[in-house]
Formats: C-alpha cells, structure tokens, sequence
C-alpha cells in the first residue's frame, strides 16, 4: 500500500515537474506582428496571373450567400483564368476558428472575419493576415472608401490602436445598420406618419400604446442590444462614439449618449411600452413576433427580419436623426464582414483584385437586386416592389451624407456585448441603474485596453 | 507487503510457486508477462498520451500565459488562477455549481433512494415500465431537453398555464428570466434528468442485497425506515458512491443546459464556470484564462471523486 501510495505522488510530482518544465521553455504562440508590414510590389494584373484558385470561405447563407455565389460568377466570367472555391461556414462557427484556418496551409485565402480586436485585431496582431495598405494605395480604395468606414478596417502596425493606421480588411459594398422598422398597415390603422423625430416617435409610442398596441417588440432574454445602441446614436455624436469605441481615453461611456439612452430605454420599459414578459422572450421570438403583427416598431440590425418579397411593402425603416441637431443622422453602421487575405495566400495580387470586386458598382447593384443595403455606391437602381429597402437605402444614404457611421458599440473590448446584454437585464430587473451601467461599460473597456498594451 | 508488480500475474495458472525450480521459472514467466502486457497496453497508452495527456499539460502551460490564441503569449503566472478570487463574476459562477450539484446530485440521490426503497419493499406488476419512464430522460440529448424546458419555462409555457388553471396566477413569471428563480428552475431540470439514472441504479443494487438482510430484520422488528437505515443504505454504499460522482461532475461542468436556455443570464444570475471558459476560449479569446479554468475543474472533479471513493469503499 505504501509503496503505491508513494509511486502514485512520484508519477503525479513528475507530471508537475514536466508541465513546469514544459511551460518554461517554451511560450505558446506564433511570432508576434505582421511580417507583411513591409510594402513589397504588387501588381493589379489578374489576366496575367495565369491559371489561379482561390479559396475563399465566408458565412453568408440565404440572399448574402446568393449576393456572393453571383459575385463569384461575375469575376470567373470576368477572369477565365481565375477559380474561387468557396466554402460558406456557419457565423460563429469561421469566427472561432478563423485564427486556426488561416495558420493552417490548406487554408483559406480570402476570408470573412468580424471587425474589432476579437477577431480582426487579433488576427492581424498575429500577424494571420496581410497588411493591404499597398493595395489600397494601387486600387484606390482610400478614396473610394468612406473615411468612417475605412477605419473600422485600420490598425496601428503596433497593434496597441484600432480605428487608425494601416488597413487589414476591406468592406464590401453593402452596409448592415441599425434602425427603427415600423409595420406599415398598423401605422395607418392607427393614424400615425411615420415619426421622423425621437419626439414624434414617442408620441407615436403613446398612441399605440392607448389604442392597446404593443408600441415596441422586444425581447431581453439572449441579448436585445440593439434597441439601447440605436437609441445611443440618437444622442453621442459620431467622433465620440467612434473615439469611444476606438480607444481614445479622453471619452468616457457617458461622454457617447449611453446614459441618455438608457435613461429613455429604462422609462419606456416603466411606461409598459415593451412587449409584456420581455425579459423571457429570446431574439427570434421577438422578431418573430414582430414580423408577425405584434407590435408596432422594433429596433432592429437591418437584414435580421427575413422579410420575403411580398412583405417587403408592409415595413418601413427610419434612420431617426440626432436629438439636438436634426440636420445631423448618425447610425451604427458596418459592412456585413470585413474580408482579409491570408498571409499564407500564393496569390494575394488576385485575392486583392476580388476584394476590389467585392467593393465594385457591379456589387452594390447586385446586393440590391438581391434585397440588400448598398453601400460605397450611391448610383444604384433599387426596384420599386422593395418598399422596405427603398427606406433601408435612405436611411444609409442619410449616415453616408454626414458622415455618421459608428461601429458596433461591443467592438471596444472583447466582452463588452456580454456586458452590455447582462447589465441591461439587471437594469430592467431594477438591479442597476442606468448609470451603474454606463460606469460597469466604462470599467469593462478599461481592462479591455489594459490587456490590450500588455 | 506484495510487489506492485504482482497484480499483472496474479491469477494466472502458470505460476506454481512449490519448488525452487518452479520459481526461477515463474520469475521469467513473470518478467515476460510484464513486458508482453506493456507491449500489448503500448498502442493505447501512446493514443491516451496525445490524446489526452499531452493536451492536458499545454492546458496548464497555457493557463500561466496571457495568451489572445495567436500572437506571442506573455507570462502572467498565477493571474489567471487568481481570478477566481478577484473576479466576481467568476467568482459568483463558483457558488451557482454549488446551488446546481444540490439540485443535480444530492436532491435526485435522495428521491431515487426513496424511490428504489418503496419500489422494492412492495413489487407492484408494471414496475419496470415505471423504471423506463424513469430512465428516459437520461438518453435524451441534453440540447432537446433544454429546448423543451424553455418553452415550459417560458412567460406563455405550460408551466406557467399549469399555474394560472389552478388559481396561481400570482406565481407566474418568466422563470428562466427571473433573477431569483432561474438557477432554481435550471437546477430542477438537471433533477429531472439524473432521477430516473440514480433511481435504477438503486434498484439493481438493492436487488443484490441478501433477502435473509431484510428477513432478519423484519424479525427483530424493523419498521420500513429502521429497515431503509439498516439494510438498504449501507448495501448501496458503492451505487451512491457511483451517482454521487458521476451526477457531481455533471453539475460541475454544466454548460449545455445553460448555453441554450440562458447563456448566463439574466445579468449572470446562471453563469457557470463551463460558459466561462467557453466564453474565454472562443468567443472573447483569453485562452490562459480559459485554461486556467479548465485546470481548476479538472483538478476540482479529480478531487471530488477520489474523496467519493475512499469514503464509500471504505470498510
């Protein structure tokens, strides 16, 4: 007994010896920093690349996989040399694994993350994916891109700064925002015009609450984040929502309209103007209740209804302008991914010449024949029979004139939509008020930023 | 005091240990058995180690690194470890596992005793439909019976409809969005799950136990509880042995039920050191940190189980 007693603590005190071992002499992880940095030649000659595949994995599916399928067609067409082997994956799925796809050399060439230091700050901090500022210079795409949007793309090659710096990703010209979308036949049964004021939309509210509508369909169960952000962008000006989520010490959470808007989320949650029994139902209850006629608005990521055709005419979209400057609209607002290029890639000259196609007139047009927001292209064609996209595209067209569009609020730090969504159900429940929530934000970007120079 | 060594023989009736002869022969028997149950163990072993080992030391590697998955890690230490002192929402989830291995472990030991104790005192015909129904829900996938409690837990779910029929209206919520009532209303579905497991090991284990235990008994004059306390509840010492720590890392590693019925919430009322580490790993990439986590409940179930098994082997 005893001299099993006593192998068993020697085998266990060897394994410990081993990991300490283990863990001293080497240090997980790839080299640190991009290895592109360095501006070799690039060439915008496709034709002549000679016989190119390209892999390309993305995760869009239904209309977006339809929209990218016919892009895909377009460029072979264009370029008989060049095949794209797409793989489409599942959102969270790429997401989680896009930083094990790309080191792997059977990996993807082009592929979609998600902005912000999670996954595109991450990659490109390892160095993952190129540095495309030569490319942005040889297609000219600093112009073509909006300076708003472009920085959504952009870190320091020091990769202590997001939002400024050396471009990692291009958009693609089509834009997902956040908005109001109203249920056109309860609005005219009620007797209301679609509000173009936070103030006639409250009235609004009123109304239909008096008349015995639910005025907001909602759901806080799993999330329910955008209702508070489209709100936030009502108040905080765009530079201090964008310097916010970019980093910049000098703003501070209240400094970007959040307690404003959760001052008003929180008295229209008293005000019974929430669907009953929100905080249980979870998001695709509520968008379900919405698009099937309970409720009268809902704050909502454009391309997240799943309208079909024919009830494309029965909702409208409002992209609401600021509260203190109406000549002002401000909206949060991204392309629907951000495409890299491997840095393993043998071909980046045509993965560049794709990603410029990507962000071509052909592409805009194409998204909106297939139903979606253009972006970065305002002489688009938009059918008359999409009623909710006409609205949709107005709404951007309003952001893109003054220049408003704010990144996704959880960009600025890993866990702030974790935070965000647990603080507002404590808010709701009368656990925290809005301004706990707005220092808990504040607190959470902080150590975000911390981990982030360590 | 016996060589380690000497269980890999024992048994075998080659080894006859009568004369001197026999036992220099039984000594290379010996050696050679030794070496051709290594060489046979050799190829699972090898796939135990990658598989399972090695992972296991680059997880303890890892939870001293702060460490995004890809770029260059930076050494931290116990950073990662202290975290579960200084940070509140890990700290809070610790307290949640406790709330659930009550509802997972202890509270279905105790109805399946009682259960497999009235169960076999009185044999009733239709009995072993009764086990059935029972065990069902353990061969269930635990993502169908999350989706099925969210819709009874839900604001308009049957449960609440139960409620409001029969004059309790009051009592209605959404309970998986409750502050109060969520970690509760998870944690009875976990009863639910692991009742029907411990009740049928119960039962075949009362059925090993000697009739002639229960007929002395009953002829000192035992009642149905002195009888339970006297018989049942040390014969069954190894079963509850086996539900205790089987249903406790269950409880320990929750996160299927959590991911698709709350995901943490609401604030992170039901957050589990399982989400977390998910959490940590995938979504917002902090691996050490994940890791760290990781380790602490492997070293934690590791704990656990061989505290269950000294006490319940003992003699």
């Amino acid at each position: 007994m005893h001299i099993s007693g006593m192998r068993r603590t020697a085998v266990v005190g060897a394994l410990a010896v081993l990991a300490l071992g283990a863990s001293a002499a080497c240090t997980p992880g790839g080299s640190s920093g991009s290895s592109t940095t360095a501006a070799s030649a690039v060439s915008t000659d496709v034709a002549g690349a000679g016989d190119v595949t390209l892999k390309v994995s993305d995760f869009w599916g239904s209309a977006e996989g339809d929209w990218m399928a016919s892009l895909i067609d377009g460029f072979q067409k264009k370029y008989p040399n060049v095949t794209i082997d797409r793989t489409k994956e599942d959102w969270s799925q790429l997401i989680t694994t896009l930083n094990l796809q790309l080191t792997d050399a059977d990996g993807p060439c082009i592929a979609s993350a998600n902005n912000g230091w999670g996954s595109l700050g991450t990659l490109a901090k390892g160095g993952l994916v190129r540095n495309l500022d030569p490319y942005a210079k040889a297609y000219g795409w600093d112009t073509l891109i909006p300076q708003t949007i472009a920085r959504q793309n952009e870190f320091t090659t020091d990769f202590t700064t997001i939002g400024s710096g050396s471009l990692f990703a291009t958009p693609v010209a089509r834009v997902s925002m956040i908005g109001l979308y109203y249920d056109v036949d309860k609005l005219k049964a009620l007797g209301i015009t679609p509000p173009t004021t936070l103030a006639e939309l409250e009235a609004a509210a009123a109304k239909a609450k008096a008349a015995g509508e639910i005025p907001f369909a909602y759901g806080s169960q799993d999330g329910g984040t955008a209702i508070l952000l489209g709100l936030q962008a009502l108040y905080g000006s765009a530079g201090s929502i964008n310097d916010y989520v970019y980093g910049s010490t000098s703003v501070t959470a209240k400094d970007t309209g959040l307690l404003d808007a959760a001052n008003e989320l929180t008295s229209w949650a008293d005000k019974g103007w929430l669907t009953p029994g929100f905080e249980g139902i979870d998001y695709n209850t509520a968008v379900a209740n919405f698009v099937g006629g309970q409720g009268v608005f809902r704050w909502e990521y454009t391309g997240s209804l799943g309208l079909s055709a024919e009830q494309q005419s029965h909702f409208g979209y409002i992209q609401l302008p600021q509260v203190t400057d109406p000549s002002t609209t401000v909206g949060v607002g991204a392309a629907p991914g951000a495409m890299v290029i491997s840095s393993r890639c043998e071909h980046p000259d045509v993965a560049a010449a794709f990603l410029d196609y990507l962000m071509s007139a052909q592409s805009a047009q194409t998204a909106v024949d297939h139903g979606m927001i253009p972006l970065l292209h305002s002489d688009v064609t938009v059918p008359a029979s999409m009623g909710t996209l006409t609205t949709e595209a107005a709404g951007a067209a309003a952001v893109g004139k003054s220049d408003g569009f704010v990144p996704y609020f959880d960009w600025s730090s890993t866990t702030m939509l974790d935070t965000l969504t647990a603080q507002m159900q404590q808010m709701y429940a009368g656990k925290t008020t809005p301004e706990q929530l707005v220092a808990a934000v504040d607190a959470d970007r902080t150590a975000g930023l911390a981990g982030q120079q360590g | 005091m016996p060589e380690a060594g000497n269980d890999v023989v024992r048994g075998t009736p080659l080894v006859d240990r009568t004369t001197p002869h026999h036992r220099v022969r039984a000594r290379t028997l010996h050696a050679r058995t030794r070496w051709t149950g290594l060489a046979f163990a050799a190829l699972p072993l090898a796939v135990y180690g990658f598989v399972v080992l090695w992972p296991l030391l680059q997880s303890v590697q890892y939870s001293f690194f702060d460490w995004d998955g890809v770029s260059q890690a930076t050494w931290v230490g116990l950073k990662n470890y202290t975290g579960f002192v200084t940070d509140p929402v890990l700290r809070s989830s610790l307290g949640h596992v406790l709330v659930l291995i009550a509802f997972f472990s202890l509270l279905p030991i105790a109805l399946g005793l009682v259960s497999a104790a009235m169960l076999t005192r009185a044999r009733q015909p239709g009995m072993g439909l009764f086990r059935w129904i029972f065990f069902l829900p353990q061969v269930l996938t635990s993502v169908v019976v999350a989706l099925m409690f969210r819709r009874i837990y839900a604001a308009e779910g049957s449960l609440n409809s139960v409620l409001s029929a029969v004059g309790l209206g009051g009592l209605t919520r959404p309970w998986l969005a409750d502050f109060t009532w969520a970690l509760p209303a998870l944690g009875l579905i976990g009863t639910w799950v692991t009742f029907g497991f411990c009740m049928v090991l119960f039962i075949s284990g009362t059925s090993a136990i000697p009739d002639e235990l229960y007929e002395a008994a009953r002829m000192d004059g035992a009642g149905a509880v002195r009888e339970f306390v006297a018989v049942t509840l040390p014969g069954l010492r190894g079963q509850i042995g086996v539900a205790l720590t089987l249903t406790i890392t269950t409880a320990l590693r929750t996160f299927d039920l959590v991911w698709v019925t709350t995901r943490g919430g609401p604030g992170t009322s039901t957050m589990t050191p399982a989400v977390l580490l998910y959490r940590a790993a995938f979504q917002n990439p902090d691996v050490g940190k994940a890791a760290a986590i990781g380790v602490v409940m492997a070293v934690v179930c590791l704990l656990i189980a061989l505290v269950i098994t000294k006490v319940t082997e003992e003699d």
